[in-house]
């Protein structure tokens, strides 16, 4: 440890010490205040609870509209409701044709999809080489500095959810952080198996396991700015398009989940 | 409208009220947001039952918060976070920059944080020598433009994209334009650079969860992640009150929060951070330092009207719904967490002497409460705070005869003594109607004629504003008594 960072440890020592003292004593001294305010609450609850029961009016408009349909259904409509574009396909070679299409569509635009950054999922490299598609380059993991030139990530995900047409990578199972963010497109490949009803659901999955990972990532459609005046912009920092290809056939990859 | 302060919030209110473009974007941003949190709200069945146990979550929280911090630093600590705790404003500055200074972290990348806003982050970074650069699109042309956000959602909510594209014209060199998607993706490309060399990423803190030692961040532009990943060095800096208990509790607050705020059943990215990387070749930082700030937090735990303002999960949804805040904006309450709850956090954070008028831009009509996700009763919380005002007010008068505490006192023992009375009040009501003809003009009172345009005060403080309704010829007890009796 160098002078400096003994300085801060021992000013932080006191710093803690210090502000442990100062919850606990304002702590004890509300104590003498909370029976009188609990009965202030409970007017107000009881109060608003009232006012609840009045407004049921448009109650379950967006669950109930698409709650009791399959997981991949409302996955799809809930991803397309953010921007997100969604393709079923039936195995592997119809999800290799479907990424085809998207990079074959996207050369047509301003976003050229000439050169493609994969993760390192083994299946995604070989869905990749199966893309007839000519383009001028496909590299596994590009590190950091050299992924600004891509155009295209390609990555799977560890988990899908329903409700909000979410996609969740655990980034210690697939080395796909930055492939998923710096290029402005994003294409993921999700395993219709993956998919869960629920935030609840997912987020109880994440935490059975024994620990929880170091960098986990919900993405719900393309990255969206409204800061001037409002107006809708899509792709600011994270990627401007989110194509998402579920697999309803045989999975692709052995290890695809948790 | 720069580097306004709370103690002129008078004189700032009446010049917002003359901005006519201030007004009209915040009409239209906070009806805008007003909708869409309805929309959102009514979408969900259980809205009610989230809001109340979100803040029974919350109050179990600040009943306990000693010992949910030391579980959540533990768990952070026990993966490879460290954990610094800083009393006020300057000691967090003092190790963000110490930290810096050690790493020879030159350049900084920031994404939105309220908290550094706060400790005025940046002005402490730049004395020290770094470059820092926010890289929230709002953030990013407010620090162009050397303001105050305004907003806690939208900081820029009150430029147009006229001074928006001028802006950049002057400080970036593009060619004038007025399309948002050609400024956007200016900000973009220039920023993009700026994230490829950032020895540092400093973001703030959504919520920490005490099981596991996460924390979780929420946006919707990409630039968290990337102010997340992509510095070796990332600095989370975090009031202390932003605690959850377990991982399962994000399942309520990832309902509300997005809802509240922008209307979207989910920002578009949540990023759930638990201590650094546990092998090295992974991507991410080397370094997470998670920077715990009280700065007059734990003081608000000392009454249970006060606690709940540490309730708050910064959604902005009070300032949309708030009557005050939709014609005077954030700046002018001259404070970093402007509307209702910042009139409630602010005087409680920097000391009621200096935010005395804050706790008073507020009708009470409790549009704030009703919106809130986590239920804070902010009016009660304002009553509070104006009480504590008034009892410093006579404290500081002293033994005198004079203050407003002793003229409001006499006031409203007359106005007792007055309703009390029916006879009283017959007689005070008739010589009110003889006496207003005296400043009465056109059937309002407001002008006394057409060259006399101000009233006294008290009377004048009102009138100032709008008119005041003049008192009927006839009372309702005399009409019933003379025209309505008879018909029944």
């Amino acid at each position: 440890m160098s002078d400096q960072e003994i300085i801060n440890s021992e000013t932080t020592g006191d710093a803690r010490e210090a502000i442990f003292r100062s919850i606990r004593s304002h702590l004890a001294a509300s104590v003498r205040h909370n029976a009188v305010y609990a009965e202030i609450v409970e007017d107000h609850h009881s109060q608003t609870k009232e006012e609840s029961a009045k407004v049921p009016f448009l109650a379950d408009l967006d669950l109930i509209s698409n709650a009791a349909a399959p997981p991949v259904e409302r996955f799809s409509q809930n991803l397309e409701a953010v921007d997100g574009h969604c393709i079923v396909a039936h195995g592997e070679v119809e999800v290799a044709r479907a990424l085809a299409g998207i990079i074959a569509q996207l050369q047509g635009t301003k976003l050229k999809a000439r050169r493609i950054a994969l993760s390192d999922e083994p299946a995604v490299e070989r869905l990749a080489r199966l893309i007839a598609t000519d383009v001028d380059q496909i590299t596994v993991a590009p590190d950091a500095a050299a992924l600004f030139g891509y155009d295209v990530g390609i990555t799977t995900v560890q988990a899908a959810i329903a409700e909000t047409g979410t996609l969740v990578l655990d980034s210690e199972r697939e080395r796909h952080r930055l492939v998923s963010l710096v290029p402005p497109v994003h294409i993921a490949i999700v395993e219709a198996t993956q998919i869960y009803q629920t935030l609840a659901e997912a987020l109880t999955v994440l935490r059975q396991e024994e620990r929880v990972s170091s960098i986990v990532t919900f993405i719900t459609g393309p990255s969206r700015t409204a800061d001037i005046e409002l107006t809708l912009a899509i792709g600011v920092h994270g990627p401007q398009e989110l194509y998402v290809v579920v697999n309803e056939g045989p999975p692709l990859s052995v290890k695809a989940g948790w | 409208m720069n580097h306004l302060t709370s103690e002129t919030f008078d004189e700032n209110a009446r010049a917002a009220l003359d901005d006519a473009q201030l007004r009209g974007a915040l009409r239209n941003a906070t009806s805008l947001f007003g909708e869409r949190r309805l929309a959102a709200a009514t979408g969900l069945s259980n809205w009610e039952e989230l809001r109340t146990e979100a803040r029974a979550i919350k109050d179990d929280v600040l009943l306990h918060l000693d010992r949910y911090l030391e579980a959540f630093v533990s768990k952070a600590e026990g993966r490879g976070a460290r954990v610094h705790w800083a009393r006020d404003a300057k000691e967090a500055n003092t190790i963000i920059c110490g930290l810096a200074l050690e790493r020879a972290a030159l350049t900084v990348v920031k994404s939105k944080s309220m908290t550094t806003e706060e400790t005025h982050l940046n002005a402490a970074l730049e004395a020290a020598g770094m470059q820092v650069v926010e890289t929230d699109l709002g953030e990013y042309i407010i620090q162009l433009a050397h303001e105050m956000p305004s907003h806690i959602i939208a900081p820029a909510i009150h430029k147009t994209k006229k001074q928006i594209a001028e802006l950049f014209t002057a400080e970036l060199g593009i060619a004038p334009t007025d399309d948002v998607a050609k400024l956007t993706s200016t900000a973009r490309t220039t920023l993009r650079e700026r994230f490829a060399a950032a020895d540092m990423g400093i973001s703030g803190v959504n919520f920490g969860i005490a099981e596991t030692g996460t924390i979780l961040i929420l946006e919707n532009e990409g630039n968290i992640r990337l102010t997340t990943s992509l510095p070796r060095i990332h600095i989370a800096v975090m009031g202390i009150e932003k605690i959850l208990p377990r991982f399962a509790d994000l399942d309520v607050f990832l309902k509300l929060l997005p809802r509240s705020g922008t209307g979207q059943r989910l920002s578009t990215y949540q990023s759930l951070i638990t201590g650094i990387k546990r092998k090295p070749e992974d991507e991410g930082p080397d370094e997470l330092h998670i920077v715990l700030l009280d700065n007059g937090r734990s003081r608000m735990l000392a009454h249970p009207v006060t606690r709940q303002s540490l309730a708050c999960i910064r959604c902005g949804a009070c300032l949309n719904a708030c009557p005050v805040y939709q014609q005077i904006g954030g700046h002018a309450y001259g404070s970093v967490y402007p509307g209702p709850i910042g009139a409630v956090i602010t005087p409680q954070l920097i000391g009621l002497d200096k935010a005395s008028k804050l706790p008073y831009a507020s009708s009470l009509c409790g549009a704030c409460r009703e919106v809130c996700p986590v239920k804070i009763d902010i009016p009660r919380l304002l009553l509070h705070l104006r009480g504590e005002i008034a009892e410093r007010h006579d404290e500081e008068d002293g033994q005198k005869t004079k203050g407003r505490g002793i003229a409001e006192r006499f006031a409203f023992r007359i106005w007792v003594k007055v309703m009390t009375r029916p006879w009283l009040y017959n007689a005070s009501a008739g010589l009110g109607r003889l006496l207003q003809r005296l400043i009465m003009h056109d059937g309002k009172i407001g002008r006394v004629s057409r060259w006399v345009t101000h009233l006294a005060p008290p009377l004048g403080a009102w009138t100032s504003g709008r008119d005041l309704r003049p008192l009927e010829e006839k009372s309702f007890r005399e009409r019933w008594r003379s025209e309505l009796a008879g018909e029944r």
